[in-house]
């Protein structure tokens, strides 16, 4: 939803006019080209309305994938540093910051378990390179929200083992295809047809649920 | 390879979990950009973003909403200062302190001229004080702490849990660059604790990582041993 001001920012009306109205409001309707914009302005302001809206799933992921509260904590702090300080980058119409954040997040969680486990390979210097901001434009914002969560849930519960089993290697774990293909001792072709079909099934899940 | 052969590969790309040819076939057709890939990818991205849902919900500690404002607070700019202080002025002045504590604890025998500590500690606030640093942890089963990286001012090392070094050892830090051979960036002792703070003052060009080995006492011209911390920035 585009919002005709930004007043959470630094041109907006006054705040002591029913300050936890206004600030309920705009919590709700601030989208990512005004938070963006006021990101790259360095606005502490925007960092906390950043962190209110995506702070949660941001923790979840990095949690999930990590396995430990305190690591969870400092990787989220990083993920949120990294964006105040690469915000310049993105692009305020047409990014996405939500899917841009949780790409750093995962990001760092799965370098940290791979450090952790001795996998540091070229995979992970790179990975620096897919979470640059410009990459996240173009994107669909919305698909970030319980609803979905809870579509998702449902089509993963309906994911025959395999296909569960390979999707969560590769989120939790970042497993490549040739290290799912060691692991579960199955044919690398096997692994690629087994991600590709459970991607597509959630995808039509979710994007069936997008038009609906 | 075409576009209709890399098609299949745009969701393991996103995933990260796409490997050669099929990766760095995609890295040049986003690299030219290539509209149909750029299109497909950004598509797969979203499905990834979506990906999140399968995680269960947490709250965060509630702590960690004042630990990332604190870390944003002081490169905000000045209008917001009045109303930010008071958030980051306990994180600021930990982190002083703990500098501070560590500059007397690892400062060398020798004698500076003016004033060595406050010196030290003044470059390692400048370090920290750096918009543009980049600060980043390090959980490694062995250690755990933080490195704060400013391209023009140089790197502050924090860390605890390290291990025990045999005598007639030391711990140096490196600086990877993204191609070459690490460069050393000092050598350090941790305290009684097993702790330790390390400062390199000083521009850091094209770093790719920190490391930090164990080597003979007075330090390495290369690293004679496998990093025991790498931190990518």
């Amino acid at each position: 939803m585009q919002r005709g001001h930004n007043s959470r920012y630094s041109l907006g009306y006054p705040m002591i006019l029913l300050p936890g109205l206004i600030l309920a409001l705009e919590l709700s309707e601030t989208n990512d080209e005004v938070l963006v914009r006021a990101l790259q302005r360095r606005e502490s302001q925007a960092m906390a309305d950043s962190y209110d809206r995506f702070g949660r799933v941001v923790f979840s992921v990095v949690l999930g994938v990590v396995r430990d509260r305190v690591i969870a904590e400092d990787l989220t702090q990083e993920t949120f540093l990294r964006a105040w300080n690469r915000a310049a980058g993105f692009d305020a119409v047409k990014g996405a910051l939500g899917p841009w954040l949780l790409a750093i997040a995962r990001n760092r969680a799965i370098d940290h378990v791979r450090s952790v486990s001795g996998r540091m390979d070229r995979n992970s210097f790179e990975f620096d390179a897919r979470e640059h901001p410009s990459l996240f434009v173009d994107m669909e914002r919305e698909v970030i929200n319980k609803d979905h969560a809870r579509v998702l849930r449902g089509a993963m519960a309906k994911l025959n083992q395999n296909h569960r089993q390979v999707i969560e290697l590769a989120y939790y774990e970042g497993l490549s295809q040739s290290e799912m293909a060691e692991r579960l001792s199955q044919p690398l072709g096997t692994i690629k047809t087994w991600v590709r079909a459970a991607l597509k099934t959630l995808r039509d899940e979710i994007g069936q649920e997008l038009a609906a | 390879m075409t576009c209709e052969e890399l098609r299949p590969e745009y969701d393991a790309y996103a995933l990260g979990i796409a490997e050669d040819p099929e990766r760095g076939e995609l890295d040049a057709h986003l690299a030219r950009r290539c509209d149909a890939c750029s299109r497909g990818i950004a598509q797969a991205r979203s499905t990834v973003a979506a990906l999140s849902g399968i995680v269960e919900s947490v709250a965060p500690p509630s702590g960690l909403r004042r630990r990332v404002l604190a870390m944003v607070a002081q490169d905000a700019p000045a209008r917001e200062q009045k109303w930010s202080l008071p958030a980051w002025l306990p994180w600021a002045t930990s982190v002083a302190f703990a500098v501070a504590l560590a500059v007397v604890v690892t400062r060398p025998a020798s004698v500076a001229p003016v004033n060595p500590d406050v010196a030290k500690l003044e470059q390692a606030l400048s370090i920290l004080n750096d918009p543009v640093t980049q600060d980043v942890s390090f959980g490694e089963p062995t250690a755990r702490g933080r490195v704060f990286v400013s391209p023009s001012r140089g790197i502050v090392f924090i860390a605890a849990h390290l291990p025990k070094l045999d005598p007639g050892k030391t711990f140096q830090m490196w600086v990877i660059p993204a191609k070459g051979n690490p460069i050393s960036a000092g050598t350090f002792v941790s305290a009684a604790d097993a702790s330790a703070i390390h400062l390199r003052p000083g521009p850091v060009t094209g770093a790719a990582a920190v490391a930090v080995t164990v080597e003979p006492a007075g330090g390495s011209m290369q690293p004679t041993s496998t990093p025991f911390i790498v931190t990518k920035l």
